[in-house]
């Protein structure tokens, strides 16, 4: 069967994988190793932790923010690719899908160059005299988190939402057109709802995205600026606590899962 | 009723869309060119003012032996990734081609998981898993997640590329007496070339640009973005922007010709 093979791959290299993580999140761990006596306190732990727990909401203050930045920006996007200038569709939507896999660390690191203190931003605020001296707020801070972000997340917003709206018949527009409903009303009651799959989608991929991110924060956020991904990061690479790491990954992706329902949900009513 | 189409838009609606489509584009952009644009400047600083263009910064890293290996291996998984899941990918999508609506569904679905699964998750996934078979952690280690990780998009162009694909063509083939390896060969691979060429330079994109797997698994075997990862940490450098710049160039080439070949279906 010719299914057999990638099946068998990704069973081996995926699921396996991650059923060995559940069961190292049940080890036991002491002095820099981990043995096979299966506890719960990695998840005692990782729920109780008032520092984790910090860095959690701040995690999800700024991930609810950013994936409901990029729906707006992305839908706004596929609507003007769309209806607004549709002879520059394709070149337009090009661009945006050859952006979307160049450079991922590359990106971050530009906006260390371009933020920073003798950065180009800076320079440029100088000489325009808007500020006298070189602002660090810029660099290591929400606001460099919260723009990288964006910068590589809007691609994979615009993907779904463009290509949702790309499959409503363009003869249900002409129908509404000629019964007389105006722009708006078509855009609020015919295209919205329509395109409220893509537009959930495009949320759920940047929202486990944001949530699961560790090398933005750390490359552009300041000491206490760092992600939940941060903190498994550090038990991994640092204290060696490989249960307690995945713990704290577990538990952050059940949570994701259960917001992203509710989240799901919500997005459904609205664009009703 | 009237019979327009569409009624007319004012000249400001498009000078307003265009403003916003030349902002967006900018904004994804900008960080691209900054890079590209610093690393031909010959002095370290970083800001935009230029003294010179200059290839210094190319030549250094070029003759810099951890960034030549680094290269190299970055070079090694990209072709082994896109082999191996252009492989796989095509098998699945031909097994899943002939399957019931009902499976399809299902088979259509799988892929999706890993697609929006984090990578952190799957990083220390694949490391627990490497410590816990005992295997070490090496370049190889990275390739192997690396399929996984273009296995659906692969996966997706050719299951995209089989809607339009007739299967008729294999029967009347097989009337004509054809063994089914020259049926695969002689048929199905060229009406396919397309679609193979194109998921196999997106699966090279993927690869190439990688970070997050390659940080969990690949041990001193360090790849492209992970020396650059090593040295941002060290402090500015201004070597990096000629770094980034490569895979840029690299991972961005490879993206436009597989949105060229296959990717890109617009009506």
């Amino acid at each position: 069967m010719l299914l057999a093979p990638p099946t068998i791959y990704f069973v081996l290299l995926f699921v396996v994988p991650l059923i060995v993580l559940v069961a190292y999140s049940f080890y036991t761990y002491s002095n820099f190793n981990f043995s096979a006596k299966l506890t719960l306190s990695n998840y005692m732990q990782a729920l109780s932790n008032p520092a984790l727990r910090a860095f959690y909401f701040r995690t999800l203050k700024i991930a609810l923010g950013v994936s409901v930045g990029v729906v707006i920006v992305s839908y706004l996007f596929s609507h003007i690719l769309m209806y607004v200038l549709p002879g520059a569709r394709r070149i337009l939507y090009f661009l945006v899908l050859v952006s979307l896999f160049g450079g991922y660390l590359v990106r971050i690191y530009a906006w260390r160059t371009m933020l920073g203190a003798d950065g180009i931003l800076n320079g440029l605020l100088v000489r325009l005299r808007l500020i006298s001296h070189p602002a660090g707020f810029l660099l290591n801070s929400n606001f460099a988190i919260i723009v990288a972000l964006l910068n590589f997340l809007i691609p994979l917003g615009v993907l779904p939402i463009f290509s949702a709206m790309q499959n409503i018949s363009p003869k249900l527009l002409e129908a509404a057109t000629d019964l007389g409903a105006s722009r708006v009303r078509i855009a609020r009651t015919i295209v919205l709802p329509l395109t409220s799959r893509g537009i959930r989608a495009a949320f759920a991929f940047c929202f486990i995205a944001t949530m699961a991110e560790w090398v933005t924060p750390q490359l552009l956020g300041g000491p206490l600026d760092q992600f939940v991904g941060n903190q498994i990061l550090y038990q991994f690479g640092q204290t060696l606590d490989w249960p307690l790491g995945a713990a704290i990954a577990l538990t952050l992706i059940a949570s994701v899962v259960v917001m992203l329902g509710i989240i799901s949900w919500l997005l459904r009513l609205v664009t009703r | 009723m009237t019979g327009r189409r569409t009624r007319p838009r004012r000249a400001g609606a498009r000078t307003a869309a265009w403003v916003y489509v030349a902002l967006m584009l900018f904004f994804l952009f900008a960080p691209l060119a900054v890079v590209l644009a610093v690393s031909f400047n010959p002095t370290a600083n970083m800001n935009l003012q230029f003294t010179a263009f200059s290839l210094r910064w190319y030549h250094q890293v070029a003759t810099d032996p951890l960034v030549v290996a680094a290269f190299r291996r970055t070079a090694l998984a990209a072709v082994v990734t896109a082999v191996v899941s252009a492989a796989l990918g095509l098998t699945g999508a031909l097994g899943a081609a002939r399957l019931s609506q009902r499976w399809r569904t299902v088979i259509f679905t799988v892929p999706l998981v890993p697609l929006a699964f984090p990578a952190l998750l799957f990083g220390i996934g694949l490391a627990s898993f490497y410590h816990a078979i005992g295997a070490g952690f090496s370049i190889w280690a990275t390739i192997a997640g690396h399929v996984i990780l273009a296995l659906p998009f692969v996966f997706l162009v050719f299951a995209a590329a089989l809607e339009r694909f007739r299967f008729s063509l294999l029967d009347a083939a097989r009337d004509l007496g054809a063994g089914s390896f020259t049926i695969f060969r002689t048929v199905t691979l060229p009406l396919l070339r397309p679609a193979i060429l194109g998921a196999m330079f997106l699966s090279m994109a993927i690869s190439a640009d990688e970070f997050v797997i390659a940080f969990f698994t690949a041990g001193s075997q360090q790849t492209l973005p992970l020396v650059l990862y090593g040295r941002i940490n060290l402090g500015v450098n201004p070597g990096l922007n000629a770094i980034g710049s490569v895979l840029l160039l690299i991972t961005m080439a490879l993206a436009f010709f597989a949105a060229r070949t296959s990717v890109l279906e617009l009506p």
